[in-house]
């Protein structure tokens, strides 16, 4: 009986192993299977997948961000281009889901949409799995117009080969805002002292600072400069000016973290000195959230943050001067009148914000390319190649534009909407803008880099004998340590 | 060893009908003229084996392998998913339990008619078989179907979750990657990794010191709340029992982000102390790891007490007051009253909802996620002084796609959270004197 329960139990353990080792059964395989990195170069994999044959009478699923939809410019994009293509039956309608979309797991289900509007961190972290199509940027009207800089967010290199997978549409990047009704009335001698007729505090952080100390003196309410130090997206950009990058290799190569190499310190300096302008608000999130009326009444003079919030500066500024009594209208002309956005000032070599003789560098800032990215899941890739190439034309950039007051990434829509798009443009060229990686491993140097700039600004409200960082030595040392947390939180287990 | 010795004797004595029905399903039922009955189980074994023969076989190769094919969208090539295939394949063994209990009744019940034959009787017909699951065997019609949701809905996502913990799911191995078992490595990573093991026991004595100290603050407040509430010199007890379940009443989220709020250095509370002349606080930042636990004890005792409070004050209206009575013509004061009567009571009455508070307090996810996330602390990996078990698991899982990691520490949350309540709740008196109380 033991016998016939041996051979039992040895006939199941064969069976068992021969199961294991029948392989996954239920794959189609309908190509190659995995790629060796020499396998196919990358145009042959576009042409393969874009082979210029427009599929006819089918319908495109178009993910916009909600902002485009809710100002109409959407709705004006997909009308027109379905009026365009209507010949070939092709429509475009909304994709009508999030736009914090899931594609990875979606797409492979036939969830997700065909086209998809995103910033280029997100798309490329689709890129890495190979959710999003390569695509034939040369063969597209505005490969000229829109700089290397702007297409390098896009690139990526998938088993050995360079790869662009999105398409870039606008540049988003931190800019300065301030009140230019606030300005002290010996503005003109006083803070002038180029004579160029634009504020000294406006294109020196040295003179913000001094401003800033000077407006706190006069009166204990009000401030300067204002901001939240916690925001790694705002802060960072002092490290970059001074060194500092985030991965290495065109941040391609999350084994190295950059955010304590060059001379990054005096960044971290910069932002201490300017704290010590400010009040404790500057540790969390307060200034953040109160900018907009705290700017509107007054508190403060100046901030940073992006050109897509100008609008909401703008509607707390008109309320405010409606409720001095002016009318709707002219309250509306007031606000724009009065609030500046412009570009970052200038920093002093030294770091030493208190130095006037120091010699003067660009700020540089983080940023983002927007752009448009091609499903790898959808079943219509010259259909979608098509609509990108008319979305992403000068008529319809200069649309968006105008509707959305968007930086474009062309050149030449850039040159047409004004001197902010411009001035955004400009720095992308001359490399003042680092572009946000686009690697997955970049959503982990968030939090360890807001725990170094939240220490950092905290430790400018400690008593002098609990102060951590007293020197650039010790803010050195501060930034290895985050650069290190953030080595750590990308690789201890891959 | 009984049923064995039984089993054993059926299958020597059973005739060859019977032994049938171990090869065809409902085969001794059909040969015993019981027809239906025997087409009802030949019909479970087809299934089974279409099921099999269609994709049981693959999901349950795939939940060895775990896929053999890398997904390329690029190429079209569709490939293999390894989450999928993983809950594919437990969902196939679930197929085969369920499968191999129908089989071992429809054995029970072949050699049941025989016996019923042998005997001179009649077997029981289908239709009288229909009619007992509506009476006598109620039960099984009645949970069949929830047995099954169980299956599908809870037994199947904790498997998954538990097998996920023995895999190197997380980081870059991600769909379209294909995932590997990787047996107790990350066990064996979380205790013994310089980076996991000094947070994660840093975090774990936290945890519990939390759980023991909320649950306690909770019950006590709620149950001194219901008894002031409670007394007779209270006037307008309806109104003054409104604000505590106001509190109740509101989501916990708005809660506590309305409270990280006036904590907040731009604040109502450090606007106070600014106007006041004094230096704002930073109640809830870097350095605030005690002012921000204590924050976090009175913010969940805030939310947490007034459940208890309406929950004491239902079992206080149930209590005897003539014990009561007794006591004080004893000589017991309020104090001995209370430590010796209502106390032993109050515990007595309501250990289930204390350990159900105190699992539900030491995978506490919201106060400090709400009240003071986004901070990685020095000494810590990947968490902050205040993270409990449950931050960090999302903080890892989440934040940083260490889902094998998050797995295996979810799976140390639940051994420590089942193995203290078991332990509680055996040794209580409400378990072992459960009719004493009357």
């Amino acid at each position: 009986m033991k016998r016939k329960w041996l051979s039992l139990m040895l006939a199941l353990a064969m069976v068992t192993s021969l199961l294991s080792g029948c392989g996954g059964g239920n794959s189609e395989s309908g190509g190659t299977g995995e790629q060796s990195p020499d396998a196919a170069p990358s145009s042959t994999v576009q042409n393969t997948i874009f082979n210029g044959e427009l599929e006819q009478n089918i319908t495109i699923r178009v993910l916009e961000n909600d902002t485009v939809i809710a100002k109409g410019y959407f709705a004006e994009l997909i009308d027109a281009f379905n009026e365009a293509y209507a010949d070939y039956g092709i429509v475009a309608v909304d994709a009508n889901m999030d736009q914090y979309l899931d594609l990875a797991n979606d797409g492979p289900y036939g969830y997700g949409p065909d086209v998809l509007y995103q910033a280029n961190d997100i798309i490329m972290q689709y890129a890495e799995g190979k959710h999003v199509y390569p695509l034939p940027i040369e063969q597209l009207e505005c490969y000229d117009q829109i700089p290397q800089s702007a297409w390098d967010a896009y690139a990526a290199t998938i088993e050995g080969t360079e790869y662009y997978c999105g398409v870039p549409v606008n540049i988003q990047a931190p800019m300065l805002y301030y009140r230019k009704d606030l300005l002290p009335e010996n503005w003109e001698s006083e803070w002038d002292q180029d004579g160029d007729g634009v504020p000294d505090m406006t294109q020196r952080w040295s003179d913000l600072l001094a401003f800033s100390q000077a407006r706190h003196e006069g009166d204990k309410n009000l401030y300067g400069y204002m901001k939240s130090l916690d925001d790694v997206y705002f802060s960072s950009g002092f490290l970059f000016s001074y060194g500092a990058y985030i991965f290495g290799n065109n941040n391609r190569d999350t084994e190295d973290i950059g955010f304590a190499a060059g001379e990054a310190e005096k960044g971290a300096w910069v932002l201490s000195q300017l704290a010590s302008a400010m009040n404790e608000d500057c540790i969390d999130s307060t200034i953040t959230t109160n900018a907009y009326s705290r700017m509107a009444d007054g508190t403060y003079f100046a901030t940073i943050t992006t050109p897509d919030v100008y609008s909401t500066f703008i509607d707390e500024l008109t309320k405010t001067y409606m409720g001095e009594g002016l009318d709707q209208a002219a309250a509306e002309e007031k606000a724009v009148e009065n609030l500046v956005m412009t570009g970052l000032p200038k920093l002093p070599e030294s770091g030493d914000l208190s130095d006037e003789s120091a010699g003067l560098i660009d700020s540089k800032a983080m940023g983002g390319i927007n752009g448009y990215a091609i499903s790898a899941y959808t079943q219509y890739p010259n259909a979608c190649l098509a609509f990108v190439e008319f979305a992403t034309g000068y008529d319809m950039i200069m649309k968006r534009s105008e509707m959305l007051g968007i930086a474009p990434a062309r050149a030449d829509a850039a040159q047409a909407a004004g001197e902010t798009s411009q001035q955004l443009f400009d720095r992308l060229e001359q490399g003042n803008i680092i572009i946000m990686p686009s690697v997955k491993a970049v959503g982990q140097i968030w939090t360890p880099g807001q725990t170094f700039f939240i220490d950092l600004a905290k430790d400018v409200f400690r008593p002098e004998s609990e102060k951590k960082y007293t020197d650039l030595s010790a803010m050195k040392q501060g930034l290895e340590e985050m650069s290190q947390q953030i080595y750590d939180a990308i690789h201890t287990l891959n | 060893m009984e049923k064995w010795n039984g089993f054993c004797e059926a299958a020597k004595n059973s005739s060859w009908k019977v032994k049938l029905s171990a090869v065809v399903m409902g085969g001794g039922q059909l040969l015993y003229g019981c027809w239906q009955k025997g087409l009802v189980y030949l019909l479970v074994e087809l299934s089974v084996l279409y099921y099999f023969i269609t994709r049981g076989i693959s999901d349950l190769v795939g939940f060895f392998t775990l896929g053999t094919q890398k997904a390329d969208p690029w190429t079209g090539t569709a490939g293999d998913n390894s989450v999928v295939m993983l809950l594919m394949g437990i969902f196939a063994w679930i197929v085969i339990a369920v499968f191999l209990c129908i089989y071992v009744s429809n054995l029970k019940d072949a050699y049941a008619i025989e016996r019923r034959v042998k005997a001179g009787e009649q077997p029981i017909s289908f239709k009288a078989e229909l009619a007992q699951l509506l009476d006598r065997k109620f039960y099984i019609t009645a949970l069949a179907l929830p047995v099954l949701g169980v299956c599908v809905f809870h037994i199947l996502p904790i498997v998954f979750m538990i097998l996920i913990a023995f895999t190197n799911y997380g980081g870059s191995i991600v769909p379209p990657e294909l995932v590997d078992w990787v047996g107790f490595q990350n066990f064996a990573q979380l205790t013994t990794l310089s980076r996991f093991a000094p947070t994660f026991f840093r975090i774990l004595g936290w945890n519990v010191v939390w759980a023991v100290l909320s649950t306690g603050l909770n019950y006590f407040a709620g149950l001194g709340l219901a008894l002031l509430l409670n007394k007779d010199c209270v006037r307008g007890k309806a109104f003054w029992r409104l604000f505590p379940i106001l509190a109740y009443a509101i989501p916990g989220f708005i809660t506590l982000l309305g409270f990280k709020f006036m904590f907040s250095y731009g604040g109502p509370i450090n606007q106070i102390i600014r106007d006041l002349g004094g230096t704002a606080i930073g109640f809830l930042d870097l350095d605030a790891k005690w002012s921000a636990r204590l924050i976090g004890l009175f913010v969940n005792c805030w939310i947490s007490v007034p459940s208890i409070m309406l929950l004491a004050t239902g079992h206080l209206s149930n209590r005897d007051m003539t014990i009561y009575e007794s006591a004080r013509i004893d000589g017991a004061n309020r104090w001995h009253q209370f430590k010796s009567l209502t106390l032993p009571y109050m515990i007595f009455t309501t250990t289930p909802v204390i350990l159900s508070q105190f699992v539900g307090n030491f995978n506490n996810f919201g106060i400090f996620y709400f009240l003071r996330g986004g901070l990685y602390m020095d000494n810590y990996f990947l968490a902050s002084d205040t993270d409990l078990l449950i931050n960090w698991l999302y903080n890892l899982s989440i934040d940083n796609n260490y889902y094998s990691i998050g797995a295996a520490i979810s799976l140390v949350i639940f051994l420590i959270t089942s193995t203290i309540s078991l332990a509680v709740y055996v040794r209580s008196a409400a378990f072992r004197e459960e009719d004493t109380f009357q």
